[in-house]
């Protein structure tokens, strides 16, 4: 037995049963049972009787999105790659570093199969021959185990040269980051596997004309690759999964004051309420109050019944689920959010790097009792032009939970400048 | 040239990163990861062996290592105590176990060690949300809800 370093006991139960299939457990699936349980037949299956073509149509019928946050089609996302001349890479980003999310670390832990096999198929599709994970140098257990996984894959064949038989080559690297939030990002990430520091690029171009070393390049989520061998396994069928449109499981990280916090699967015709429910409801019996998603939006009670899919008034994002009681505070809550934003701006452009470190000690004036009304209009004011002035989702998104909780919250804004914290947390 | 700190194990296994990775600067980071693991500090004289090995200009890595949370503090200790302080650890009560750290090692968070044995980090979300206040010490990680002064003393104590 390998010895691995400590996994978290992270709670991994479901409604449904497709992602987390073998993770239920808090122990690593090894490659034995991983075949003995079905494993890599997607794979053979995709070798021997589909085209590349076939298995691209197959990703676009199943209004696959990316799992990441942006919510972009992969097969739209490969159809843009395949335009280009190969040789062409495949990455997959397992740098998660958004507040609350911690999905991805679920599969990389206890199924790395499952991710190796759904990147052998996407590097079938693409005609890719190398891939890359991409993984945050906070899981120093996760990069190890994906190595040993990586390992066990060749020497059975499924990944290296001609695998199972056939022509196809693939093979995947592991690359650790170093701790910045920033490398999530797309271009962030090529530069920073390229070994250098993790500024975004200017796009246009993007990654799929122009990504690692210059070559066309598709940068999917864990979650996503995830996704592509049940895909190819069910065909037609995985569009029974799930509502119209956006067919297929989709992990939901739900953390905070709930009474099990952990990763949930569902479809995703389910709502907001739905998932709190299903996360045993509010802790202590405590009064709900308001959800994070991630570091992206802030959804009060009336916004319960979202429903949590990628349409415009979903949820959408990561799914990423971090739920407030009564006793905490919006105000102190979005001053660790605006940290975290300061802390992990890369400096690029200016009005990310000077927006969030403003938009901090404004937001620390209200907690100090200092502010007046003039600083609302400042927020306001920065919440509209750190978007525009940015190259990368982390400027368009650092005020996007101020902005919300100003809609949503606004008499909570008041309060405190009338010296006053509701959640009794601040003064 | 000799190398102190770059000891043999390390270089096989830089060995192996360029051999693995198409371009040659790939192999810094993951170099610097090796480095980071035995030394829990990137100095200018690791820096500049490595520059030497990799045959890497020295400011490429320089711009590395000040680039990356993980590699750009001076922590001067032997463990590496890292509290997460985002949102979901902040709302389970971070601040309590942070003070908790300060009074079992008796150093400060965010502060160069006195003594040499713990550096206290409070850092971003480290991906174990559910298990909040999670921290991790080194490699390892830790459920921090309902820890006790105890407890925690126990977990410290298996670093020396």
């Amino acid at each position: 037995m390998r010895y691995y370093p400590n996994i978290p006991d992270l709670n991994a139960d479901s409604s449904i049963n497709l992602l987390l299939r073998r993770a239920k457990e808090n122990r690593t699936v090894d490659i034995e049972e991983y075949v003995t349980t079905g494993g890599y037949s997607a794979l053979k299956k995709a070798l021997t009787k589909f085209t590349p073509e076939d298995i691209v149509v197959l990703v676009e019928e199943s209004t696959l999105r990316g799992r990441g946050g942006a919510g972009f089609p992969t097969g739209r996302k490969w159809r843009f790659a395949l335009s280009n001349p190969p040789p062409r890479y495949l990455i997959c980003n397992a740098d998660e570093s958004e507040p609350g999310t911690f999905k991805d670390r679920i599969i990389i832990e206890r199924d790395p199969h499952l991710l190796i096999e759904g990147m052998a198929i996407a590097g079938y599709a693409l005609g890719a021959e190398l891939g890359f994970i991409y993984i945050r140098g906070e899981y120093p257990a996760g990069a190890k185990i994906l190595e040993d996984a990586i390992e066990d894959a060749r020497k059975r064949g499924f990944l290296g040269k001609n695998i199972l038989g056939t022509e196809f080559s693939f093979d995947i690297l592991v690359y650790r980051g170093a701790g910045a939030y920033i490398c999530g990002e797309e271009t962030a990430l090529i530069e920073s596997l390229e070994g250098k520091r993790g500024h975004p690029r200017l796009r246009p171009p993007y990654p799929a004309n122009y990504g690692l070393f210059g070559k066309p390049t598709v940068v999917n989520n864990v979650e996503t690759l995830s996704n592509i061998p049940i895909i190819v396994t069910y065909e037609s069928y995985y569009m029974n999964i799930g509502p119209s449109g956006y067919y297929g499981p989709k992990l939901f990280p739900i953390s905070g004051k709930v009474n099990k916090p952990g990763v949930y699967e569902s479809t995703m015709d389910i709502t907001l309420r739905d998932l709190i429910d299903m996360a045993g409801g509010m802790r202590d019996g405590k009064k709900f109050k308001v959800v994070f998603a991630g570091a992206l939006g802030v959804y009060s009670e009336r916004d319960l019944d979202t429903p949590m899919d990628y349409s415009p008034k979903g949820f959408g994002g990561t799914g990423t689920t971090i739920v407030l009681a009564e006793d905490d505070c919006i105000i102190d809550s979005l001053i660790v959010i605006a940290e975290f934003f300061e802390h992990e701006s890369c400096g690029k452009c200016t009005p990310c790097r000077v927006g969030t470190y403003e938009q901090l000690n404004i937001l620390r004036k209200f907690q100090q009792g200092t502010a007046t009304e003039e600083d609302i209009k400042l927020l306001e004011h920065l919440g509209r032009n750190i978007p525009v002035g940015s190259i990368c989702g982390l400027g368009y998104s650092a005020s996007n939970a101020i902005m919300d909780a100003l809609r949503k919250f606004r008499d909570e804004f008041y309060e405190h400048i009338k010296g006053n914290c509701p959640a009794g947390v601040c003064f | 040239m000799e190398f102190i700190y770059l000891t043999e194990e390390i270089r096989q296994q830089i060995d192996k990163y360029v051999e693995k990775f198409p371009v040659r600067d790939q192999a810094v980071i993951q170099s610097l990861h090796l480095i980071y693991s035995k030394y829990r500090d990137i100095e200018d004289y690791h820096m500049k062996e490595l520059s030497e090995y990799l045959q890497v200009p020295l400011n490429v890595i320089e711009g590395i290592v000040s680039f990356y949370d993980m590699f750009r503090v001076k922590r001067g200790a032997r463990h590496h105590i890292r509290v997460c302080k985002n949102l979901p650890c902040h709302i389970m009560g971070c601040k309590n176990l942070l003070k908790m750290f300060e009074k079992l090692t008796g150093e400060k968070a965010n502060e160069y060690s006195k003594n040499g044995r713990f550096y206290i980090e409070t850092v971003e979300c480290i991906g174990s949300c559910s298990i909040a206040p999670a921290f991790m010490i080194d490699d390892d990680l830790y459920n921090g809800l309902n820890i006790t002064e105890e407890k925690l003393n126990e977990i410290l104590s298996k670093y020396t």
